[in-house]
């Protein structure tokens, strides 16, 4: 009773200074798509969210220097070893400081989750098409993004200064000083002088824990910023038009659904670093400019580049009389070549249009709609996919038993046959089923697929409607149930009014609600053009089911939190049992 | 100490798979996770049974009993041992006198560290021609192979003898492992591909006796380590800091995925974490749409 009266004088209280309350309540009734697909996007932000956590506390404990100390410490084969003082604290991160290896593997195991969820997150922009006008902003923020993730994943991954993230940086080094004219000049600002320099690890360090993040954070408030500003796209639907997002509320049932998957992230993120060991750094020793580990690769997010080094065949020429050495091509220019088509694809895309698609689109594509950008994905998909077994190139040599040199050029064959292939499939399959109409993959038939690939008769290019870039034809449900389409106004006890969308198949009841009935008409005009709006009588509650919603919201946080609570049981159980004196 | 370790991150690894499912699992070493009892340490196998003894009159069971190096008299049941079961499975292929033939080298010379690393480790005898022999459960038992190893001495002094390991500094065996094993067996003792498709073998079931054996040695393509390069110390600190490598007592951090890096890293990554949550939205996305 207390608590409820406080906050209500310290809601109000708020609001009579800031005006906040219009704000909160349009930003409460915010609609989210309810398309799983669309909660990439939040697995990597709180995977993000996981990083800053957990890389606060190693920053407490991590020494960036390469300054010569002596461990001494529980780790007995290196205790009184010599070692630079970033490998050092890292090894008593892992071995002396309380949770301190939770924590670590925890940070590297998000870092690998988070990476991969801004890739499946940019998958699912790429094949819907989202990145259309107007949301390239947000696409070229995006791209952003994920460069800023690999380059502090590999800051972060280099920063303890042991062997095989030094082999890494070693061939970081040697690839940015293959770039003609500027190689050198950049490699020496950056480290400040011939490698290993002594400046490389603190550099970095600020960079990793400083600058990226803050860069991070800042873009991911535009990214987010702009979504809200410019609402989210859907897939086409029953109900779901160009002016209107069919969803859930961001209050109550969004907002409960996002922190279960926080919740969720927060679980899997702690449960593999508990249980699942990740860069064992003690194990590999510190750098030493004399050694060479073997087998030796990096994380899987800049494998790719790895595997494109080792792939390409060692290639020199000149210049104007100056040696390109041969990391410049699969290194500078690959990877140049690989960002460069991510920011520019959206404006490349349009181009490439017959009639040049200057349209803004807030209804998505399905994937099928367009299977030239489907074929060329996947063949792309399938490229790196061979870069990375390339970056195993080693590992695979030893199980398969074959020379290194065999297994290279099978996986050069690969490299050159398999993207092509597999985007001829993927393009004929999304033909054959543009064709069909909504059926999934396993129901296609032969002739489905014969009538793909005969060209000519334009039999596979049948336009269903769906994906046309015309900002009315919306996948709209068969004649019989468009009839039903209508809208329908009521005036809640409250006296607001509101309106819902009601067709045979779905009801959809619109977030907002609006202080009298000629507006709340012109917004279900606005959403749904000229259908016809009639008044009805308040349903039982109000609007939605909030109270429903807040029900199921609630028991999927309950389930949640159990899930939490198991986990965090058994990782405590796991500690303690470890730190039980011997028998 | 050990045990506890051990079975600890055992049960950490059940805990680990009950948990996750067992989605892109770690390419499994031979052997890793529960090492095999290796005869090669002076404890006597009893696959000696699988080698068919009575083939020749002379007292057949009477092991040279104790670590008295068996010094060779004429009639020394051993020798004869020795000598009958080099003739039946080793001649074909090293000829009659340790010569050497089309299909094997010579033995002269080589030396008993030799001698007692290929068969403790199971390499010899090899039973078609393989490119590089593998670690497997010795043919033999400790017996039979301290008398073959005899033997082979007795064609030809000189070479290495099979060193005795004392225990050594774990520090040191550190320092020196990263330095001269792990460019080629991996810093994590789990072996490395090498050129033209052979390999540095894991160390998962090198006992003490075969890491010093195979330092004097230099078996295949391995270099060989003489006594100025690595002296008897350093080869006590490099076998014992092996043996910290065995099994699971460094995967302080849990289930050591092979310790195969960052490949398999990604792969747990993708095929369990990323799994679990692309299926934990589908199941949210799913409920929201009722
Ligand atoms: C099928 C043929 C074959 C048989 C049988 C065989 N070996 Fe070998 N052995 C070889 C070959 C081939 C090599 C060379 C292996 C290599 O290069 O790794 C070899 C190598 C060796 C070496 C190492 C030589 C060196 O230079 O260090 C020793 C010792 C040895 N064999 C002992 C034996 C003994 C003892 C037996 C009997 C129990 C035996 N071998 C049976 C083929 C054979
Ligand atoms: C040039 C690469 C190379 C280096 C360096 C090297 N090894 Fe080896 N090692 C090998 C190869 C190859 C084999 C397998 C030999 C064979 O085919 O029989 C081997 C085998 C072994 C074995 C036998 C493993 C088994 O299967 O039982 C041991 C033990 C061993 N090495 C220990 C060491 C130690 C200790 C060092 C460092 C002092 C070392 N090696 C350095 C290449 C190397
Ligand atoms: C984009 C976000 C980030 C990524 C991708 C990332 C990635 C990584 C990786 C892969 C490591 C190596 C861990 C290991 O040793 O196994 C690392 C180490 C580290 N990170 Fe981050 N990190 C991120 C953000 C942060 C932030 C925000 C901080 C601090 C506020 C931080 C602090 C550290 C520290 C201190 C280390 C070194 C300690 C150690 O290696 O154990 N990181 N990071």
């Amino acid at each position: 009773m207390i608590t409820r009266w406080l906050s209500g004088r310290l809601a109000r209280s708020l609001d009579d200074r800031l005006r906040v309350a219009p704000v909160l309540r349009r930003a409460l009734a915010k609609v989210f798509p309810d398309h799983w697909s669309f909660m990439f996007g939040e697995i990597a932000l709180y995977s993000f969210v996981v990083l800053v956590l957990t890389g606060v506390f190693l920053t407490l404990f991590f020494e960036p220097s390469t300054a010569d100390t002596v461990y001494s410490g529980a780790y007995a084969p290196l205790d009184g070893s010599r070692t630079s003082a970033a490998y050092a604290s890292t090894v008593r991160l892992s071995f002396d400081v309380r949770a301190g290896l939770l924590m670590r593997q925890t940070h590297h195991w998000s870092a690998l989750l988070f990476v991969g969820a801004i890739v499946l997150h940019l998958l699912r922009v790429f094949f819907t098409g989202a990145y259309r006008r107007p949301r390239e902003i947000n696409w070229l923020i995006g791209v952003t993004m994920l460069a800023l993730a690999l380059f502090n994943g590999f800051t972060g991954y280099s920063i303890p200064d042991d062997l095989l993230s030094g082999t890494g940086l070693r061939i970081l080094y040697s690839v940015t000083q293959s770039i003609p004219l500027v190689g050198e000049w950049l490699v020496f600002l950056a480290a400040g002088g011939e490698f290993p320099t002594a400046e490389l690890v603190p550099r970095m360090f600020v960079s990793h824990v400083l600058l990226v993040p803050a860069v991070l954070a800042a873009l991911i408030a535009a990214h987010l910023g702009i979504l809200l500003r410019q609402k989210h796209s859907q897939f086409p639907g029953p109900g779901r038009t160009e002016n209107n997002v069919v969803g859930s509320r961001f209050w109550p049932s969004y907002t409960v659904r996002t922190l279960a998957l926080f919740a969720w992230v927060l679980a899997v993120a702690f449960a593999l670093g508990g249980l699942a060991q990740i860069n064992p750094v003690w194990i590999y020793g510190p750098f030493d400019p004399a050694q060479a580990i073997s087998p030796a690769q990096p994380d899987w997010y800049v494998a790719w580049g790895d595997g494109a080094l080792r792939l390409f065949p060692a290639v020199e020429f000149r210049v104007f009389g100056r040696l390109v050495p041969s990391p410049f091509l699969p290194g500078v220019v690959f990877g140049g070549l690989t960002f460069a088509g991510l920011y520019l694809w959206p404006f490349l895309e349009r181009r490439r249009r017959r009639r040049r698609d200057r349209l803004a689109h807030q209804l998505l594509d399905p994937p099928r709609a367009h299977p030239a950008r489907i074929g060329f994905g996947v063949g792309v998909l399938a490229l790196f996919a061979v870069l990375l077994a390339a970056a195993a190139d080693d590992i695979l040599a030893r199980i398969l038993r074959l020379p290194v040199l065999h297994v290279l050029s099978i996986l050069r064959v690969l490299a050159l046959a398999l993207p092509v292939s597999a985007g001829v499939v993927a393009y004929l399959v999304a033909r054959a089923l543009r064709a069909g109409g909504g059926r999934g993959i396993g129901e296609l038939t032969r002739s489905d697929v014969r009538s793909a690939m005969r060209f000519g008769s334009r039999a596979g290019g049948v336009s269903t409607g769906v994906g046309d870039p015309s900002p009315v034809a919306t996948a709209e449900p068969a004649a019989g149930s468009h009839d039903a389409a209508r809208i329908e106004l009521w005036r809640d006890p409250d006296g607001l009014w509101r309106w819902r969308y009601r067709d045979a198949v779905v009801v959809l009841a619109a977030s907002q609600a609006y202080r009298s009935r000629p507006e709340a008409e012109r917004a279900a005009a606005t959403a749904y053009g000229d259908l016809p709006a009639r008044e009805v009588a308040p349903s039982g509650g109000r609007t939605g089911e909030p109270a429903a919603m807040r029900e199921r919201a609630g028991r999927i946080a309950g389930r949640a939190g159990g899930y939490l609570a198991l986990a965090a049981v058994a990782l405590w159980r796991g500690r303690r049992a470890r730190r039980r004196p011997p028998p | 100490m050990v045990t506890a370790t051990r079975a600890d991150s055992a049960r950490r690894l059940a805990v680990f798979l009950a948990v996750l499912g067992l989605a892109a699992g770690p390419v499994p070493r031979p052997g890793y996770a529960a090492p095999v009892p290796d005869p090669g340490d002076a404890a006597p196998a009893p696959s000696s049974a699988s080698q068919p003894s009575p083939a020749g009159p002379p007292s057949p069971t009477a092991p040279g009993d104790g670590p008295g190096p068996p010094a060779a008299p004429a009639p020394d049941p051993v020798a004869s041992r020795g000598a009958d079961l080099y003739l039946r499975t080793c001649a074909s292929c090293h000829g009659p006198a340790g010569e050497g033939s089309q299909r094997g080298p010579s033995l002269v010379g080589v030396g008993p560290a030799s001698v007692d690393f290929q068969l403790s480790t199971g390499r010899m005898p090899v039973d078609q021609e393989t490119r590089q022999p593998p670690h497997r459960r010795p043919a033999f038992s400790a017996a039979d192979i301290r008398a073959l190893v005899a033997y082979v001495d007795s064609l030809g002094g000189g070479g290495p003898q099979i060193p005795t390991v004392g225990p050594g500094d774990l520090r040191e065996g550190r320092e020196l492992f990263l330095a001269n094993c792990a460019a080629c067996h991996s810093a994590t003792g789990g072996g490395a591909t090498l050129t033209n498709g052979l390999v540095a073998p894991s160390l998962d079931r090198s006992t003490p006796v075969q890491v010093a054996e195979a330092i004097r040695v230099g078996p295949g393509l391995m270099p060989a380590f003489p006594e100025n390069v690595l002296g008897p110390e350093q080869v006590d600190a490099v076998a014992g800091y092996v043996q910290h490598l065995r099994g699971g007592r460094l995967d302080r951090g849990g289930a050591s995925l092979g310790r195969l890096g960052p490949i398999t890293e990604g792969l747990v990554a993708w095929g369990i974490g990323l799994a679990l949550l692309v299926g934990v939205v589908r199941w949210l996305g799913g409920r929201a749409g009722r």
